[in-house]
């Protein structure tokens, strides 16, 4: 009983402080880079920028054993992501602080390789609906050799034709499933090929237990 | 026998001690010392009974009365009493071991490692990741991803019929994560099947996978499945 009300009073005693002191998930991230990362989550802080993100990332270089100047610089490029993620939102949806999850979702796709422009267009388009799913499947189709101005085009209609969520995301699978039919499919007949059949995407088939595997593994590196 | 008189101990008188002795009658004593017999009769009663039996003395006369036959039974008949016999248990506990084994019960809710995707649950807000890797000769294979915030060591991939093959399936926040395979506890491998990647911003040219896990409702898991 004794030690259940110790450990009540550390915790309420210890928590506020190590909350001030820092994440005590960064516990995990080497000393020598601790300073800096602390410093520049402080810096997102301050700044209203989500810091989930900069944490994630610092976690991930300590777990990879990145060197501490490395780590450094990944969190410190984060940030900077994220800076220019506000921007765009705060472009595509004047008026408003940036929501915190649009900010995270438009960074991850900055990181994804989609243009500040096309994910500013994508994210006015809808401006009170989490981003994530629109950017991501203009970033598989882009991935896949589609034209990105074309992509976020079907993106759009997709949702002016009543598509939501994680079904923008099956717009993207069936424009890839329509290029790699047989026949020599271009992208742009893929792409006319999917509009023509908005909103009625169909479903990605439901992964089976027993073979969850849709394609062949590769050999890993 | 000596006795004392009062708090200090003396020689006995001798009347007394014969009255002890039984060689005299007790009521031919003076009052004080027919007190003092009466006192040091009473000590010798104490003294002479029979003491308390001790635990292990109660134990032995419980095996002792035991029946025969349970000395007669089979080790087979002896080991399914023992099993099915109820017992008192007493259980004790530290409150840190208990705190740590209800945050390992939390933590394996969170990711929970399975053989079989069809006995996951996944809850509100929640999908089925599977995790399929080929991996020939490979001593150990786990991913790590933002999901387990990159910890090591909480989602193995196993292969239990030894062809290189590795699977794993977990309960996962809908969302985006992004992960990588360690294979053999220090070679960080994009999943091959992720089909979404992203450089991991380390500046060494390595891409984490991207998965998006969508609800457990639509039964669809967006990357490695």
């Amino acid at each position: 009983m004794r030690f259940a009300h110790a450990l009540l009073l550390t915790c309420v005693t210890v928590a506020p402080l190590v909350a001030q002191d820092g994440n005590p998930r960064l516990l995990r991230v080497p000393e020598a880079a601790r300073p800096a990362i602390d410093s520049l989550i402080a810096v997102a802080v301050a700044e209203s920028l989500p810091t989930e993100p900069l944490v994630q990332k610092a976690l991930e270089g300590s777990a990879k054993g990145v060197p501490p100047d490395r780590l450094v610089n990944g969190v410190r490029r984060g940030l900077i992501q994220l800076r220019e993620a506000r921007v765009i939102v705060s472009r595509a949806v004047p008026g408003q602080p940036a929501p915190e999850g649009h900010v995270a979702a438009v960074a991850a796709a900055l990181a994804r390789g989609l243009s500040p422009a096309i994910v500013e267009r994508l994210i006015s388009v809808a401006p009170t609906e989490p981003p994530a799913p629109a950017l991501h499947a203009t970033a598989d189709l882009v991935v896949h050799g589609f034209d990105p101005d074309s992509a976020a085009d079907l993106l759009v209609e997709a949702h002016h034709k009543g598509l939501r969520g994680d079904r923008l995301l099956d717009v993207a699978a069936a424009a890839d499933h329509e290029l790699q039919r047989a026949g020599g499919r271009t992208q742009a007949d893929a792409l006319a090929k999917v509009r023509a059949m908005l909103p009625n995407v169909p479903p990605p088939p439901p992964p089976s237990p027993a073979h969850p595997v849709t394609h062949h593994p590769q050999k890993g590196s | 026998m000596m006795a004392g008189t009062g708090g200090s101990m003396g020689p006995i008188d001798p009347r007394l001690q014969e009255a002890l002795d039984d060689e005299r009658d007790p009521g031919e004593l003076p009052a004080d010392q027919q007190e003092a017999y009466g006192r040091l009769m009473h000590a010798a009663r104490l003294l002479a009974r029979k003491p308390a039996l001790s635990v292990a003395d109660r134990v032995m006369a419980e095996i002792r009365a035991m029946p025969q036959q349970l000395h007669r039974m089979s080790p087979w008949h002896r080991a399914r009493r023992w099993l099915t016999q109820p017992r008192a248990v007493t259980l004790r506990l530290q409150p840190a071991w208990t705190l740590g084994l209800v945050a390992a019960g939390l933590a394996a809710i969170l990711v929970l490692p399975l053989d079989r995707a069809d006995e996951l649950a996944p809850g509100v807000a929640q999908g089925v990741a599977h995790f399929v890797g080929s991996f020939p000769g490979a001593r150990s294979v786990e991913v790590v991803g933002s999901f387990n915030n990159w910890s090591r060591g909480v989602l193995h991939l196993r292969d239990d019929n030894n062809d290189g093959i590795w699977h794993a399936a977990a309960v996962l926040p809908t969302g985006q994560h992004e992960y990588m395979f360690v294979v053999d506890g220090e070679r960080w491998v994009s999943d091959p099947l992720a089909g979404r990647y992203v450089d991991d911003g380390f500046g060494v040219g390595r891409q984490n996978s991207v998965l998006i896990v969508r609800p457990a409702s639509t039964g669809v898991m967006e990357g490695p499945q």
